[in-house]
């Protein structure tokens, strides 16, 4: 008897719209979700590193509370732009990622219960924490501690989910979902990678709040672009040295691909780290001839033409690792006329309001962050 | 079979009802409580009333950090719960209805966004354009409802959807309706719950009697309509459904209850409120609470319960297996399976061969497949308990495997696989309840008897089939159970003994005249 394989089938639903109306929002809503992500961990991680760096001077405070009342907004915006390509990446892959989330069951369930503890702990910074600046700094440290280890679980799965080879002796072993992805080479690189980039972002997070202060507070502002700028220079140095491991971490066929072997692969990688040397010359300038502006709109701009190459090799190498497995192109397709424009008038219907809602908030007008 | 079961040690099903009545008692708050708070605004704002303008504010402080905080996550959670604990149903969920997520998804990105911009923008904004937020907040907030609405009650009554897979035939089934007014009332009535809760700290006792009475008006009226929301929706479940709620799964039927017990009291409690507002208090305002969320988890509890034995009625039962061969199924049908085997069939299986020397193995494979999306072997629906109440040895276990689906008014799906695989699986179960001998001495109890090998199936009342069918005289009714499938085919071919046999039919004639008293039907029910 043949062993029938482990990955399960596909869906018996066909696919409501054409596969690449799915793996455009994918790729979209991923982009935006990792940007509010990236703001959080690293927004978080910069706000630690001030209050500890500059524990005698009072704008290393300052610094953690301009960043920590920004969190209970910036989190959310994470966790509402996360649901789509959750829902997204269980309509092409679902047979890849809910099984490998059965594997690591538990790990991945006590996500959402960090979560919660996080969440609140960013609240309780942003609303008690001045009144109490000491606790608010080990609350702080345990709700940043507690999302760091988020994005961990989620390399995990992401990583357990494309390699379905290692799926059968986990489970068999462990049914009850204690798993992790440990023993992954790509593991630790791929989460640093994704960690590199959150500090870095979170060097932008600290320019743009310094944007928001240059004209009423100049010296604190001055002090705010340095230390965030400085910051993302750092990170995004690291990431160079990060990036190199993480793909010869890689099995070697896929590595060739963005590296020669596929036309598109290799194009993204070297749009990506243009983009990111780019930024990191166009910080670098701002700082030294403390043009705000041009650390605060030229920098972030280029950054995000890196993280949009960047998610899109994520796809792509996605795709190559389930190649001989899976493609999800070959899905079976019936378009649901009845519904699927329905979504698109209420989306941008939705996107078009939302943008009313914060113009009229007077978001737009100024610097009025709320709180 | 399709995918790996997750081995929840305490019971999977016990972790989903978790998750998801905590969620749902926050997410319909969330809905009732964006009209209660515009409207209490412009109350507020109209009287000139700025103590409950105060008090709003710091009640918008409590509403974030609990819907948008826990609200908002805990969705989140009841979505990796299920895919991890039923991924089959959630990817059909998620591939038939991917454009109501993805509209519901919308009105939730809405929804956050308005409810943060109402709560920062208390002190900043003009009041119209305030309350402008609040009317967003809610419209989305509602319109998700709406959504929702649609999936929840298509896996109870998926109408025609199971023959044309079309997206508005699942959509507006034929409970859409009933269930969105029920849950609208639940709305309405969760805004005045919550709100009693902050304004019982308030410290001011005038103000404090004035939101605990407009907030009781929020609970009263909802409560009072809801009977006949309840009714509608009642109506409009296949009656074959609402008769296992009814009195055939006693966890449903006990929830029925409960959920009725504690609606009541929660009606005496807010009426009280009402005629009282003055004497509101922290602790009576959380015992509200208690109970409302008490009284919303039974309710979910039953219209979970009375699905039984499918996630989505007449197309997937609660193990992943589908109902019948459809294109793509993966042959995860029972009829496939019962050609095929579970061994050759389920993807996520350690053992492909059935060897006589580890038919105990190879069954506690089966159990985990088959069963173990809702069984345990000895915590929540423990099959030990059930199988030593019962006192079946293995033998015994084999044949009503055979007939699960008939047990407890068809609240189980069949067994799917080959009579092999079954009595593998009834290996397995008689090692995790061994058989206890019974009847050590003394004249044998009739209604043992019956509760040991009838009861599964059979009620003590006078319409059900023991009743209406076994002959009336003694000794011809002892030689008609010699074989059962004789008196009806469906029946397992048990072998009770000469003196079972006469036990039974002398405890079954003394019933004759209290069978529908309901007293021996739910001592024999109970498991």
């Amino acid at each position: 008897m043949i062993q029938p394989s482990l990955i399960p089938n596909v869906d018996p639903n066909p696919l409501p719209a054409p596969y690449w109306v799915f793996e455009l929002l994918l790729l979209v809503t991923f982009v935006l979700h990792i940007f509010a992500v990236n703001f959080v961990m690293g927004g978080g991680v910069l706000a630690l590193t001030a209050k500890l760096g500059f524990r005698k001077q009072e704008k290393g405070g300052r610094i953690f509370f301009d960043v920590a009342k920004l969190l209970p907004i910036l989190l959310p915006a994470a966790i509402t732009l996360g649901v789509a390509p959750l829902l997204f990446v269980q309509v092409l892959y679902g047979q890849f990622f809910y099984t490998s989330t059965i594997v690591m069951a538990w790990p991945w369930l006590l996500v959402l219960a960090c979560l919660v503890v996080a969440y609140y702990g960013f609240y309780y910074v942003s609303y008690r924490g001045k009144r109490h600046p000491g606790k608010a700094g080990i609350v702080m440290l345990v709700s940043v501690a507690l999302i760091v280890l988020i994005g961990f679980v989620f390399s995990n799965n992401l990583t357990l989910s494309q390699t379905p080879s290692r799926w059968g002796a986990k489970y068999f072993a462990d049914p009850t979902g204690w798993n992790l992805n440990l023993s992954d080479p790509t593991l630790i690189p791929r989460y640093l990678h994704f960690f590199t980039a959150a500090v870095a972002f979170g060097g932008l997070l600290l320019v743009l709040i310094a944007l928001s202060k240059w004209e009423r507070d100049r010296e604190y502002a001055r002090h705010v672009f340095q230390f965030g700028g400085k910051a993302f220079l750092y990170a995004t140095m690291a990431q160079f040295l990060v990036g190199i491991w993480f793909l010869f971490s890689l099995p070697l066929d896929l590595r060739t691909l963005f590296l020669g072997g596929s036309l598109l692969a290799t194009l993204l990688l070297a749009i990506g780290l243009a983009a990111a040397i780019g930024a990191m010359f166009v910080m670098a300038r701002a700082l030294r001839q403390e043009k705000i502006r041009l650390g605060a709109y030229a920098a972030p701009g280029l950054v995000a033409l890196t993280i949009l190459c960047m998610a899109t090799m994520r796809d792509v190498l996605r795709d190559a690792y389930l190649v001989r497995l899976f493609n999800p192109q070959q899905l079976a397709v019936r378009t649901q006329w009845s519904v699927f424009p329905l979504f698109l008038v209420i989306f941008v219907a939705g996107v078009a309001l939302w943008f009313v809602m914060l113009k009229r908030y007077g978001i737009f007008a100024g610097a009025k962050v709320p709180h | 079979m399709n995918f790996p079961v997750w081995d929840v040690t305490f019971g999977a099903g016990l972790l989903i009802a978790l998750v998801a009545i905590l969620h749902v008692f926050v997410s319909h708050f969330a809905v009732g409580g964006g009209l209660f708070l515009v409207l209490t605004e412009r109350r507020a704002r109209r009287s000139g009333d700025q103590p409950l303008l105060g008090w709003l504010k710091f009640h918008t402080k409590f509403f974030v950090l609990v819907t948008v905080v826990f609200g908002a996550v805990s969705g989140v959670g009841i979505w990796f719960t299920i895919g991890l604990i039923n991924p089959t149903a959630t990817s059909n969920l998620i591939h038939a209805f991917v454009w109501g997520w993805g509209i519901e998804w919308v009105f939730f990105f809405i929804e956050i966004t308005a409810a943060l911009l109402y709560l920062y923008g208390w002190d900043k904004l003009d009041p119209k354009l305030h309350e402008w937020y609040g009317w967003i907040y809610f419209g989305a907030a509602y319109a998700s409802l709406v959504i929702i609405n649609g999936i929840i009650t298509f896996m109870l009554t998926p109408g025609a959807w199971v023959t044309n897979h079309r997206f508005w035939s699942g959509f507006f089934n034929p409970t859409y309706f009933p269930s969105l007014a029920t849950r609208t009332l639940i709305c309405l009535a969760l805004a005045g719950v919550y709100a009693l809760i902050t304004a019982s700290v308030q410290k001011d006792r005038a103000l404090r009697a004035r939101i605990v009475r407009w907030s009781a008006w929020w609970i009263v009226p909802s409560l009072a309509l809801m009977p006949a929301a309840i009714w509608w929706y009642i109506l409009r479940v296949p009656a074959d459904l609402w008769t296992s709620a009814r009195g055939a799964i006693p966890v449903a039927t006990h929830a029925v209850m409960l959920g009725g017990i504690l609606f009541l009291v929660l009606l005496a409690l807010a009426v009280f409120a009402l005629l009282q507002p003055r004497r509101m208090h922290l602790a009576f305002a959380l015992v509200v609470a208690i109970v409302a969320l008490g009284a919303m988890g039974s309710f979910e509890f039953v219209r979970e319960g009375i699905r039984k034995p499918y996630t989505i009625a007449n197309y997937l039962y609660d193990n992943s297996v589908y109902a019948k061969a459809m294109p793509r199924d993966g042959g995860f049908n029972v009829d496939q399976i019962d050609q095929q085997g579970v061994l050759n069939t389920a993807k996520w299986i350690d053992v492909r061969k059935l060897d006589p020397a580890d038919q105990v193995a190879v069954g506690h494979e089966i159990f985990r497949v088959e069963c173990q999306s809702c069984h345990t072997t000895n915590a929540y629906r423990g099959l030990k308990k059930l199988i030593t109440f019962r006192h079946w040895d293995q033998n015994e276990i084999q044949l009503m495997l055979g007939r699960l689906n008939l047990m407890h008014n068809g609240v189980m799906p069949p067994f799917s696989g080959t009579d092999d695989e079954r009595a593998a699986l009834a290996a397995y179960l008689s090692t995790v309840a061994p058989v206890v001998p019974s009847q050590a001495a003394g004249p044998l109890d009739g209604h043992a008897v019956f509760v040991r090998n009838c009861a599964v199936c059979h009620r003590v009342r006078p319409q059900d089939p023991l009743f209406l069918y076994l002959p009336k005289d003694p000794q011809t009714a002892v030689d008609a159970l010699k074989s059962l499938p004789m008196l009806f085919p469906l029946m397992p071919d048990l072998k009770l003994s000469e003196e079972e046999r006469i036990a039974l039919v002398d405890w079954v004639n003394t019933q004759r005249g209290v069978a529908g008293a309901g007293a021996g039907g739910a001592k024999g029910g109970a498991q």
